[in-house]
């Protein structure tokens, strides 16, 4: 989904209609919105759950929820996209959050097994989205370790332990990473005007 | 700890969007942001910054079986018909609105029942199906009267927006409603043709709530805080 800052722009116009249509409980801009989002966050979803099972609910319940609070979406205050997206991931993340309380063994092969498929790496990802929003320069400016920390947690929602188990590093230096990371990468797409 | 202190905001917010928190300080964040412009603001900035971020994965399809199960939730508020009587919304507004109209009829035609006045009635409704505006007029007319029949709470920067429901295709703008936060306040709006002409074919009419000036688009972009369907007497 690398589209030009036009493309997004007719994107998001579009998808701003399909939610205020929706809002007013039309089943066909809500079917719409579906066909023209879904495969997108179910990525999202399967990406983080890593079991279709549990990506296919957290997606029905997000669009359920959508079809309910689509007259909560403030068009001047995100893009459609992102508030869909954000629905969609927290769930995930909550999901993601219980079950580490319920095991407290961690798998260390899961990751390790997604980032040996032939899919797509999370490092791979945040370099071709960067890329694709003109970010690029500034994820490049992140040190090794911030990158690679930013991208397993942010693709696969890993916790801060669970990032130092697979990162093998001590849980105080993969919080570091995290957290400057985040700082750097503020600064710099705030400075750059990217904010929106 | 202070939550509230900006630099903190903003790194939790930051941590919650990226999705380090822990459980437990997710779960006290979200309910903060419930409840605090500020919080959700801040959460609102990371999601703007990193969110396009998930663009780059590789859509897949999901499975079939998804869609229907979605409508299958949804429709439990809805009613077969068509897409306007779908509505979730409407079930029991319908039926409050048809009293309504019907009690009026009976106001508006038992003094001259020999020459009866083409009118048009709407209750509108919120989601608690009780009803707040009504939107009456006669149809060879070219003005809507629109009377608060419940107080409607103004809203700083925003306009009431008064559509028209097609069957089909976008909804289209009648005018602006002040809200002037009392009861039985009543307004007028003036169409470009007549209120017959106008609304032909239209079942169903709504408010949203829009920036002042109404929405920028010409489509609804506020939650729809009002709706009901049209009564036509005569």
């Amino acid at each position: 989904m690398a589209l030009d800052p036009d493309k997004r722009r007719q994107r998001s116009e579009r998808l701003a209609e399909l939610l205020a249509r929706t809002a007013l409980s039309n089943q066909q801009a809500f079917a719409e919105l579906y066909r023209e989002t879904s495969s997108h966050l179910y990525a999202v979803a399967l990406r983080i759950l890593r079991e279709s099972g549990a990506a296919e609910e957290v997606l029905q319940e997000s669009f359920v929820n959508i079809w309910h609070h689509a007259g909560s979406y403030v068009a001047a205050k995100s893009q459609p996209l992102t508030w869909m997206t954000s629905i969609v991931r927290n769930r995930c993340l909550d999901q993601m959050r219980r079950r580490e309380v319920d095991t407290v063994t961690i798998d260390d092969e899961e990751p390790g097994m997604m980032l040996a498929d032939d899919r797509p790496g999370p490092m791979e990802m945040l370099l071709s989205s960067a890329d694709a929003l003109a970010v690029k320069s500034c994820v490049e400016r992140l040190e090794a370790g911030q990158k690679q920390a930013i991208a397993l947690a942010f693709y696969q929602g890993l916790s801060h332990s669970e990032l130092a188990s697979h990162l093998r590093q001590p849980l105080g230096t993969v919080k570091s990473w995290v957290r400057r990371g985040l700082e750097r990468l503020k600064a710099c797409l705030d400075g750059a005007g990217l904010k929106r | 700890m202070n939550y509230l202190e900006p630099e903190r905001l903003d790194a939790l917010a930051a941590q919650y969007v990226l999705g380090t928190l822990s459980r437990a300080a997710r779960e006290r964040l979200a309910r903060l942001a419930s409840g605090n412009e500020t919080v959700a603001a801040a959460l609102r900035a990371w999601e703007t910054r990193l969110l396009p971020l998930a663009e780059s994965l590789p859509p897949i399809a999901p499975p079939e079986r998804v869609w229907p199960a979605i409508l299958d939730r949804i429709q439990g508020q809805r009613e077969s018909g068509s897409m306007w009587a779908n509505l979730g919304l409407w079930r029991g507004l319908t039926l409050a609105g048809f009293a309504t109209a019907m009690a009026l009829a009976v106001v508006l035609l038992t003094p001259r029942p020999e020459t009866p006045i083409e009118t048009l009635v709407v209750v509108l409704a919120g989601q608690d199906a009780r009803p707040a505006l009504l939107v009456s007029a006669d149809r060879s007319g070219r003005t809507l009267t629109v009377k608060a029949i419940a107080p409607v709470p103004p809203v700083a920067d925003r306009v009431l927006q008064l559509w028209a429901l097609p069957e089909q295709g976008n909804p289209r703008s009648l005018g602006l409603i002040p809200a002037t936060g009392a009861a039985s306040s009543v307004m007028r709006l003036d169409l470009p043709a007549s209120v017959g002409l106008a609304l032909q074919n239209i079942p169903a009419l709504a408010v949203s709530l829009e920036p002042q000036g109404g929405s920028p688009t010409g489509l609804p972009t506020g939650p729809v805080l009002y709706s009901g369907p049209i009564q036509r007497l005569y």
